[in-house]
């Protein structure tokens, strides 16, 4: 018993070791030159591979990119999954995740979040002509969700008789709500619209629903490391003084797209 | 930096909560998926060994068919493949219903069959063949004999792969969360996605994981040295 537990210490410090290694994330930075973003690559318009160039492009990598210029370092990408980005983060592999990640109280305990880069809140997709309107309407009914979202404990708070079923991602809870198995899919407006538009035939879907809950976007970075934080927030708020941030938000978001959604919140600006 | 533990936040409180709920549900989906497949697995091995040909084809089909495809395109199968196949007042039926757990159910206990029917087989190999024709001798059928001579001490025969293969599904239960079951394994992936804390989470999952085999297998173990002795053959 005791050898195991020997054996389990050994571990854990080697753990410990491993990831204590490093010094201000800053300077660690700007000394190997390059910015690691831990990025999703199948979420649009967030971030996704796009179809002719093979390059992971979308609204997420164009924020970390004019992190990286202001910096003056590489950008590198590095797709990450809602498991693995923040082990990455956590050991160092990534040095900031910008992946469609909600800024919540619960989640502050293991990483540090920048100020808020995009806001957008939970909705419903439905049928268009159908009987859901609101998530009122749902009651006794199964409403479709991915995991790693915490889209499920929401929508419970809003309509407490329903049941949420968690698919592995979106696609998957959007072919059951084709297929009749669940009668809405939920989670934030900004991705049930690139659902929505992913389909053949778009205007067979509706989002509805007044907001279920507010779902802020923060970017992660490593915890207590205030100087690297700062850093990120005031680049933050320089991007969006410029009018570089509303460039890129139209880029993705603006009416000639097919992700139309309007610019209705302002960044958190310090003076 | 360094990732911080707090093993009392998947221990007690909502979170822990959330890991018995998880553990209700595996332990239900398994007993389940171990049962049923115990009974089609024994089927579809007496199947192969009657001497007609349709039925043995199908036994052969079926144990190689889901022997050898993934788990996991199974599930899916059985879970999104079904709508196309069924009428659509029976799809709008089973959807009301717990249709993920069942889909869960079904996709184990065939998987499992294939393998348990491989398991039972080889059983009733190693009987000397001499018994069953003792047996028909005798008078009975070939049911009769297979039910009442053949069965018994092939069962005794393959305990130990048996034990495997419910361990395996204990095990393998941990894939239908892709389709929406709120097992162990998704419960550990929700606590993953709400407070970050992922690793004690998964830690927790496979301490459980592991103690629940442990406890079949010496179970089962202890059976096969205290009891089985016991009964003559």
């Amino acid at each position: 018993m005791r050898k195991w537990t020997g054996i389990f210490a050994a571990l854990m410090a080697l753990m410990f070791a491993v990831s204590t290694a490093q010094a201000g994330k800053l300077e660690d930075i700007k000394a190997k030159g390059k910015l690691v973003a831990g990025i999703k690559d199948s979420q649009q318009p967030f971030g996704f591979v796009d179809e002719k160039t093979k390059d992971i492009v979308g609204f997420e990598i164009d924020i970390v990119k004019y992190i990286a210029d202001q910096m003056g370092v590489k950008l590198e990408l590095k797709p990450v999954t809602s498991a693995t980005r923040i082990p990455l983060l956590t050991q160092g592999e990534v040095d900031i995740v910008a992946a469609t990640m909600t800024h919540q109280k619960q989640r502050e305990s293991q990483v540090d979040f920048s100020i808020t880069y995009f806001m957008t809140g939970q909705r419903l997709l439905v049928k268009k002509g159908g009987d859901i309107k609101s998530a009122k309407d749902l009651a006794g009914k199964k409403v479709g969700s991915a995991k790693g979202s915490t889209s499920e404990q929401n929508m419970k708070k809003a309509e407490p008789d329903c049941t949420v079923v968690s698919f592995e991602t979106y696609p998957e809870a959007f072919l059951a709500l084709k297929q009749g198995k669940v009668e809405a899919v939920t989670t934030d407006e900004a991705i049930l619209v690139g659902i929505k538009y992913s389909d053949d035939n778009p205007d067979n879907w509706d989002i509805v629903g007044d907001y279920i809950s507010a779902e802020p976007y923060g970017l992660g970075v490593v915890q207590n490391d205030s100087k690297f934080r700062n850093y990120v927030n005031q680049t933050l708020m320089k991007m969006w003084e410029t009018g570089e941030y509303q460039k890129v938000y139209a880029k993705w978001f603006g009416k000639d797209t097919k992700n139309y959604i309007p610019l209705t919140w302002k960044m958190e600006l310090w003076p | 930096m360094a990732y911080t533990f707090d093993w009392k936040l998947v221990l007690g409180g909502e979170y822990g909560g959330w890991i018995v709920q998880g553990l209700a549900t595996t332990l239900k989906i398994s007993a389940l998926a171990i049962f049923c497949s115990l009974a089609l697995g024994t089927l579809i091995a007496v199947l192969r060994l009657t001497r007609m040909r349709p039925l043995v084809w199908f036994s052969v089909a079926f144990t190689e068919f889901f022997r050898n495809t993934p788990l996991l395109v199974q599930i899916f199968f059985w879970y999104f493949g079904s709508y196309s196949v069924l009428p659509e007042v029976v799809n709008k039926w089973l959807y009301r219903q717990d249709f993920e757990f069942a889909a869960g159910v079904i996709a184990l206990t065939v998987y499992t069959a294939a393998f348990i029917a491989e398991d039972i087989r080889s059983g009733i190999f190693a009987i000397p063949k001499t018994q069953i024709e003792a047996s028909r001798a005798t008078g009975l059928s070939f049911l009769q004999s297979m039910r009442f001579v053949i069965l018994p001490q092939a069962f005794r025969i393959i305990i130990p792969p048996l034990i495997s293969q419910f361990l395996n599904v204990v095990k393998n239960s941990s894939l239908v969360m892709t389709i929406g079951v709120m097992d162990l394994t998704y419960m550990t992936r929700q606590i993953e996605s709400y407070t970050f804390h992922g690793f004690e989470a998964f830690t927790v999952a496979t301490l459980i994981y592991l103690a629940i085999s442990l406890v079949v297998s010496f179970t089962v173990n202890i059976y096969n040295k205290r009891v089985l002795k016991l009964i003559p053959y």
